[in-house]
């Protein structure tokens, strides 16, 4: 079950070491595979810190994560908890 | 004897003495050294060496503070990821050892990192984890481990969260040359009730083993010192029922404004608006906002209520307000500028508050955020005016606006200094900044001169000046406020006690007495002694 997510960053330093260690965290136990893109499609592996890192996503910028998880539910359970380290983290 | 003594910023008001651990990291570890092994068998290395390493740390690091430990887990995920080791393997199939391809990659990943800050200030704690795995690797420690028996002083030119995580019951105080009163030693060390002094110049010229006194209070280490040399807290005696200046209270929104409530608080000095926005993910319509502020209104402490226009920017964006990514949020549009933006949103914005300031018959000022020149201060008022606002004011947080304050007679009903902005611009020094936290300090003499300055103008346009700032939160502060003729204070709703009693404990002539004192003094640390002086 594929699904898609976008949401907007309003952590104000963007997306940072903190809840990118965190998502690769929460990604492994979940055993889903995780995507991000940004807005210009530039994509990273939510198992790569380094990569999503890399991204050098900013405050205000959207940003869409593709999950491939057992069912509808569980991506979208994960979905919320990426946006809600992303921006509550 | 005459002890040696270095001045810094405290942290925390109990004092410790201990003896000195220098905490230095050994260049052999950082070394670029070469291998006979071949590619294949230094990455096996590494991977071990990483693994190991950072199994290590989280084991010792089980028992620390929690936000430190979330830090430094991400920093080791980061560390362990396999990218990071892929981007190793060109410079181990030239020969480089294990730590050196290590510490290349990790070079080459900060440099692809660029301009972002928040990274950049996570590399030395990066290299730092680093420099361990080399140590486990090269077979040398790579820096001297804590005693864990012992009282120490840890003394070092600013810490990381790697270091800070180590520290076991052995470690009673801190010492860094670096870093300020919002750098990460002084959260971590309020964390832990740690006593440190940051900031201070020559830390790294005291000796190893030698006793120190560590005394936040008076901002100062003194070597050979004492307990009994400790710089005592003050307390304040309350002489009359009321302070000499009003104390107010800062609120976000209903949750402060009832707690606000709860305190003896008389009115609310700054009411953060922006706090209402941040988390919509619309714009909330006219009615929407009436209601929020009209049950902020009916909550709030009795007097009078100053409510501040929405002061956002690119760092603290509001989601249903587009703002690009800026290089320098701190000096890009943000506060009243928005207004020229998204216009229609400050009309409502307005609207709403006058409409609530209607329902309830509270007595309401509303001041606008970030404002530099006379044209902005007059496009506000006509703006208040047409929502039909009449008590307008505005924040000093510009040096600019200071010396235009006479041309704006008869416009404004008040002023409102905010501190924290105000010395981040006139110091031209980030607040967050960790080697800029001596320039932050609100005790500095160009800081203290401005705000003097401000009163003295203000006294032609014949109107009150109140200081919302956190400096307001340190009652000595609070009490030279009051001498230099500022009419109210106001802080968080947790601050109001401490701050009420020190100003009821002081005359006029005692206020008027510490404002002079801190007003001739050349240095901040001059300021706060002579008037601590005075009440200690």
């Amino acid at each position: 079950m594929t699904i898609n997510h976008t949401f907007t960053v309003m952590d104000p330093i963007g997306l940072h070491a903190r809840p990118v260690g965190q998502i690769v965290t929460l990604v492994r136990e979940s055993g889903a595979t995780v995507t991000l893109r940004n807005s210009e499609g530039k994509e990273a592996s939510a198992a790569s810190a380094l990569k999503m890192l890399a991204m050098k996503v900013k405050s205000g910028e959207s940003l869409e994560l593709v999950i491939d998880a057992e069912d509808d539910a569980a991506g979208h359970a994960l979905a919320e908890a990426i946006e809600a380290l992303v921006n509550e983290g | 004897m005459s002890a040696t003594e270095l001045t810094g910023i405290g942290v925390g008001s109990r004092a410790a003495v201990g003896e000195v651990f220098l905490l230095e990291t050994s260049d052999a570890v950082y070394e670029h050294q070469s291998t006979k092994h071949s590619p294949a068998e230094e990455a096996s290395v590494l991977a071990t060496a990483i693994a190991t390493t950072a199994a290590g740390i989280r084991d010792e690091s089980a028992t620390s503070d929690p936000t430190a430990r979330e830090i430094l887990e991400a920093l080791l995920i980061i560390l362990e990821d396999p990218e990071l080791q892929e981007m190793a393997k060109p410079y181990l199939s030239e020969g480089d050892d294990a730590p050196t391809a290590l510490f290349k990659a990790l070079d080459e990943f900060a440099e692809l990192m660029g301009d972002d800050e928040e990274f950049l200030s996570r590399v030395a704690d990066l290299r730092g984890i680093a420099a361990r795995i080399s140590g486990w690797v090269r077979g040398i420690a790579a820096g001297p481990s804590i005693p864990t028996e012992g009282t120490w002083i840890i003394v070092a030119e600013d810490l990381t969260p790697l270091e800070t995580s180590q520290f076991g019951g052995s470690v009673v105080g801190v010492v860094t040359e670096l870093g300020g009163p919002t750098s990460h030693t002084a959260i971590i060390c309020r964390a832990l009730s740690l006593p440190a002094v940051v900031s201070a110049k020559g830390a790294m010229t005291l000796t190893p083993g030698e006793s120190v006194l560590v005394d936040p209070e008076g901002n100062r280490v003194v070597s050979g010192g004492t307990l009994s040399d400790a710089t005592q807290a003050l307390t304040f005696i309350p002489q009359s029922d009321a302070p000499l200046i009003t104390v107010r209270a800062n609120i976000g929104g209903l949750e402060d404004a009832t707690h606000a409530a709860k305190t003896s608080a008389r009115g609310v000095g700054l009411f953060r608006t922006e706090v209402l926005y941040l988390s919509a993910s619309r714009e909330p319509t006219l009615d929407e906002q009436v209601a929020s502020y009209v049950e902020v209104l009916k909550a709030a402490p009795a007097g009078k209520i100053i409510i501040r226009t929405i002061d956002a920017g690119s760092d603290k964006p509001v989601p249903f307000l587009a703002l690009g990514h800026e290089e320098n949020p701190a000096l890009g549009v943000r506060g009243f500028r928005l207004a020229h933006d998204f216009g229609d949103f400050q009309k409502s914005q307005l609207a709403a508050l006058a409409a609530a300031i209607d329902a309830t018959g509270r007595d309401v000022g509303v001041m606008a955020p970030m404002v530099s020149t006379v044209d902005e201060v007059k496009s506000f008022h006509a703006l208040c005016h047409e929502a039909g606002i009449t008590q307008v004011g505005i924040m000093i947080e510009t040096p600019a606006i200071i010396q235009v304050l006479p041309d704006l007679k008869g416009i404004l009903s008040f002023l409102s200094i905010g501190t924290n902005d105000l010395s981040q611009y006139l110091f031209a020094a980030d607040r967050m900044h960790p080697q800029l936290g001596a320039l932050n300090n609100p005790w500095q003499p160009g800081l203290l001169r401005s705000v003097n300055q401000v009163v003295e103008k203000a006294r032609d346009l014949d109107i009150p000046v109140g200081v919302c700032g956190e400096s307001a939160a340190n009652p000595l502060l609070s009490i030279v406020f009051a001498g230099l003729g500022i009419s109210s204070v106001s802080v968080a709703p947790s601050a109001v006690e401490a701050v009420s009693t020190a100003l009821a404990s002081v005359s006029q002539k005692q206020a008027k007495q510490a404002s002079l004192l801190a007003l001739a003094a050349s240095t901040p640390a001059e300021a706060e002694a002579t008037v601590r002086a005075m009440f200690g």
